[in-house]
């Protein structure tokens, strides 16, 4: 029966509890990405062997789905001989996906400061780690909101795909609910509205950050 | 190597009949997609105020809603209904619907970033509304939202992987099924990935050289 009330006061304490599981990976997956997206488009705008290999990792990661890199992680280290957990596995195969998407949008930001906001730090005699902390990053950081707040958004609904090694967040319990009691409606509804919550929360993020740094123009 | 790789030699051609699948699939949710995708554009741009607020609804809950949850949804749903469909037509009907709301900005994005002033001049030479956009507007508007579009068909091929997990045969579940058989999940996860990556690369490229070539009126 749809709508069974008792049966929903049961399911959201375990729709919640598998949210908990969808919010730490997307956290921890926008969080690293930022760090790392950064690290490969700075690489890539260097030049030399590191701009190759940079730019090739974000081809390779961008034109291949999540799903197969996830099976590639989980599966193939099993096999190698140190198995991860299927956490760890989601997490990784997470990062380095969208690693290739933050790394784009860095390099986009990075392309859209004009070559003479360089030209005057460097003549005022900035060294290169102040010009960028300084100058350049601010700029970047400022511009690149907008495209990082719809990745983050991409990043919590890619999260259900962990799902497929039986990760048990969100889309999991509600798999493991359906199969148990064959209520399809009051399950879907739930995980599609917590989903729904998740992502205009990270929305509303994206839109406060945009507005706190809108002087970094 | 040669031995590392042999489950791979062995079991391409099943990989690339799965590939096969994969783009029939993508082939046949790309085309409704674009269609409806366009409809919803118009809608957008010219639409009456209550068939736009339906339309930033229908936007919302596709864009924060994981296309995963809706193909498990209605694979769940199919026998409940009693609809007859296939699984195959169920999943193109479902990848329709959720890429024609992201077709449906690419094509919007692609009118209105469109100077006012052309407008203005088809206007001001008299034309009349539909020649107006059938002459002025869509051409250039198809032009802008090219290569967007290409990316976001090489998007909805990677998508395809998904229909795996609910049971539909393509290169993921191909590549998963010989896996079970070989035990070598290494190399032929890494060929599937390979095969993806041919596809979605000259797409990729595709949507590159489209690009440069829409700059070059500007």
């Amino acid at each position: 029966m749809p709508f069974d009330l008792h049966f929903i006061v049961r399911l959201i304490p375990a729709l919640l509890q598998g949210a908990e599981i969808t919010v730490a990976l997307a956290v921890l997956t926008v969080v690293i990405c930022l760090v790392w997206g950064l690290l490969v488009a700075l690489a890539q705008s260097r030049g030399g062997v590191l701009s190759w290999i940079a730019g090739g990792y974000i081809q390779a990661v961008r034109n291949t789905p999540l799903l197969i890199q996830l099976y590639i992680i989980y599966f193939g280290f099993a096999m190698a001989g140190f198995p991860l957990s299927g956490f760890l596995s989601g997490l990784l195969a997470l990062c380095i996906q969208n690693g290739g998407y933050v790394a784009e949008i860095y390099r986009g930001g990075l392309q859209s400061v004009s070559q003479r906001q360089y030209e005057a730090g460097r003549a005022l005699g900035m060294r290169r780690w102040t010009l960028y902390t300084v100058v350049i990053m601010p700029q970047v950081v400022a511009r690149v909101i907008p495209p990082m707040t719809n990745q983050a958004i991409s990043i919590i609904k890619d999260t259900s795909q962990v799902a497929a090694i039986a990760v048990m967040e969100m889309m999991k319990v509600a798999e493991v609910w359906v199969e148990s009691s064959a209520n399809t409606y009051d399950v879907f509804l739930g995980v599609a509205l917590i989903y729904l919550v998740l992502t205009s929360v990270a929305g509303l993020i994206g839109k406060v950050a945009e507005r706190q740094l809108a002087f970094a123009q | 190597m040669m031995k590392t790789f042999a489950p791979l030699l062995h079991s391409y051609w099943y990989l690339f009949r799965g590939a096969g699948m994969t783009l029939l699939m993508a082939a046949a949710s790309v085309v409704p997609a674009t269609l409806l995708g366009g409809a919803l554009a118009l809608v957008h741009v010219f639409g009456r105020r209550t068939a736009r607020s339906a339309l930033q609804v229908y936007l919302f809950v596709v864009r924060g809603i994981p296309l995963l949850v809706l193909l498990t949804f209605v694979y769940y749903l199919l026998p409940l209904t009693g609809i007859d469909l296939p699984p195959f037509w169920g999943v193109v009907v479902v990848m329709s619907l959720y890429y024609a709301a992201f077709m449906s900005e690419v094509f919007r994005a692609g009118i209105e970033s469109l100077p006012q002033a052309q407008w203005d001049a088809a206007r001001s030479l008299g034309m009349q509304r539909h020649l107006l956009l059938r002459i002025i507007i869509f051409p250039q508007a198809l032009r802008l939202a090219a290569p967007p579009f290409v990316s976001l068909c090489a998007n909805l091929v990677k998508a395809t992987s998904l229909v795996s997990i609910v049971g539909l045969w393509e290169l993921t579940m191909a590549s998963r099924e010989v896996v079970e058989r070989t035990l070598a999940p290494f190399q032929i996860f890494l060929g599937a990935a390979l095969i993806y990556f041919c596809i979605c690369y000259t797409m990729a490229l595709y949507g590159r050289f489209l690009e440069r070539r829409s700059l070059v009126g500007h």
